[in-house]
């Protein structure tokens, strides 16, 4: 039989305590993450951009991405893909899912 | 008979800066497919400035994570780069470039990214070079790096964004530091008063010595040193001379191909010279401004990608213009300042939070009421909304900027007529 890894996932916040496009910085198990909520649904990125080390949590959200606070490069909030000059290389996304009114996020992939 | 090989569309970027290297990859990311050459002066594969006053500058640094092409990102985007090599002339006529080792390249299309080189002093020869710094490249950020590790005292010339940022610097590595500017105040030619006097009390409560208002009469040498005299008759003595005293934008090139010059070359919304087969992008090039309501040449790190990205464009037809608010940052000791707009053409500041402790965002106003930017200190994404408002053509009402109850993005507004 085949053992599959569990997932484990932590509790990171209230689904009332975000509105859309709106952003909050967490720290789970010493792993800062940023947690997005966009058209109703949750989204984590790894908090540190993947160019210049800025907290997206400090960033502008719009359209979709989120703007690093100190380059203005664009991240897809969703996928963690870079949308625009000087980020080249992707931020690490987390899974996210809603259990009741709590949002929780998995930091296993 | 043998017909003559069709020569491949070739491009060739002069410059080997933050900006030739945007230039270059941006013209592979939108699908430009023939030659293309880059041709810099220096060394060392194209890099990002901004770390050679900071992190880099204090050992903290790498060249890796400051470079922006690399030897692999060359070859996988088919950018022939020539580096060490100085272009001697352009024969815009036959369309060819010449280096100084006689090498030589046909063009269809030239960018110019020549950036600028750092001011000298008048008698700088005359002094010990092991003891006087620039800071414009990556040698000269290591070889200041080595002089400042056997340093005490290190003196500045220039209470620019450089001197005060390699002051910071200086200071994290226990070096004494005294920092001499001409001008009755800090930043002067771009920072409103308010901004200066943070700077000045913030560098003062971490012991550098600020001296401003007081031109330099002689500098000497020293058997161990430098010793500089001021015009009010007081001699300073250093390990090491840095100079901070600007840049002049390198346009030897430019001048004898004939371009239209004004501090800078000049270019148009989409970066074109008065030849339309050549652009320029970057520190060098003086571009129409539509928030200044001017032309400007701005020296700073979103303007050589952003201005670069969109020449690369236009001369593959794109339509997109360069009309972005003038921004760009500084970090000394921890705290990040971000600069936007024109706040040195303010004369009233509205503080929303406390930026003089550390954390708040200045909005600075003319005269007549129009906001003509803003300084953040450690508050960057209340400078980001802001753009926001301002590439809108709308400013917040100052009272209400005052206000940090209401989040800085439900703030009301009204218009903000374009300076000028």
């Amino acid at each position: 039989m085949t053992e599959w890894p569990m997932t484990e996932w932590h509790d990171a916040a209230a689904t009332d305590a975000l509105d859309d496009d709106e952003v909050m910085a967490l720290n789970i198990a010493g792993v800062p993450v940023a947690l997005f909520r966009q058209e109703g649904g949750f989204f984590a990125l790894h908090d540190l951009c993947s160019h210049g080390a800025a907290r997206l949590s400090d960033g502008f959200v719009e359209n979709g991405c989120v703007e690093c606070p100190l380059h203005q490069g664009l991240i897809d909030i969703r996928s963690g893909a870079p949308c625009s000059a000087p980020i080249t290389e992707p931020v690490r996304s987390y899974p996210v899912r809603v259990v009741g009114d709590r949002v929780e996020i998995s930091l296993d992939r | 008979m043998t017909a003559m090989p069709e020569r491949e569309t070739t491009y060739v970027v002069v410059g080997g800066g933050q900006a030739a290297a945007w230039i270059a990859r941006t013209l592979r990311a939108e699908g430009f497919a023939g030659r293309l050459v880059l041709i810099g002066e220096e060394r060392h594969w194209p890099y990002e400035r901004p770390a050679l006053s900071k992190d880099f500058l204090q050992g903290t640094g790498s060249v890796e994570a400051i470079t922006l092409l690399t030897p692999a990102l060359a070859e996988e985007a088919r950018i022939e780069c020539w580096l060490g090599q100085r272009v001697v002339s352009v024969d815009r006529e036959a369309r060819i470039v010449t280096t100084a080792d006689g090498r030589t390249v046909s063009y269809d299309t030239l960018f110019l990214a020549t950036g600028g080189r750092a001011r000298r002093l008048p008698g700088q020869d005359s002094l010990p070079a092991d003891r006087v710094h620039t800071l414009r490249t990556l040698a000269e950020s290591e070889r200041l790096r080595g002089a400042l590790a056997g340093a005490k005292r290190l003196l500045v010339l220039g209470g620019g964004w450089i001197g005060l940022e390699v002051a910071a610097t200086a200071r994290a590595l226990g070096v004494g530091a005294t920092v001499v500017e001409v001008a009755p105040r800090l930043c002067a030619r771009t920072m409103p008063p308010v901004v200066s006097d943070w700077l000045h009390a913030l560098h003062e409560s971490h012991g550098v010595r600020v001296v401003s208002g007081v031109g330099v009469s002689g500098v000497a040498a020293m058997s161990d040193g430098v010793a500089v005299t001021l015009a009010d008759g007081e001699r300073l003595e250093a390990d090491h001379l840095l100079l901070g005293i600007g840049i002049e934008p390198e346009v030897g090139l430019a001048a004898a191909m004939g371009l239209a010059l004004d501090d800078g070359i000049v270019v148009d919304a989409q970066g074109r010279t008065s030849d339309p087969r050549v652009f320029a992008a970057g520190d060098v090039a003086r571009h129409p401004n539509a928030f200044a309501g001017t032309s400007l040449r701005l020296e700073s790190w979103a303007n050589a990608q952003n201005q670069a990205i969109v020449a690369a464009r236009a001369a593959l037809g794109g339509a997109g213009v360069y009309a972005d608010i003038p921004w760009f940052w500084s970090d000394q000791y921890g705290v990040n300042v971000q600069m936007l707009g024109l706040p040195g053409m303010g004369t009233r500041a509205v503080a929303r939070g406390t930026p003089e402790a550390g954390s708040g965002c200045w909005l600075m106003l003319d005269e007549s009421g129009i906001v003509t930017g803003a300084v953040a200190v450690n508050a960057a994404r209340d400078l980001r909304v802001l753009r926001k408002l301002l590439e809108d053509g709308r400013a917040p009402l100052p009272d209400a900027w005052a206000d940090t109850a209401t989040p800085v993005q439900r703030l009301p507004s009204r218009p903000n007529i374009i300076m000028r």
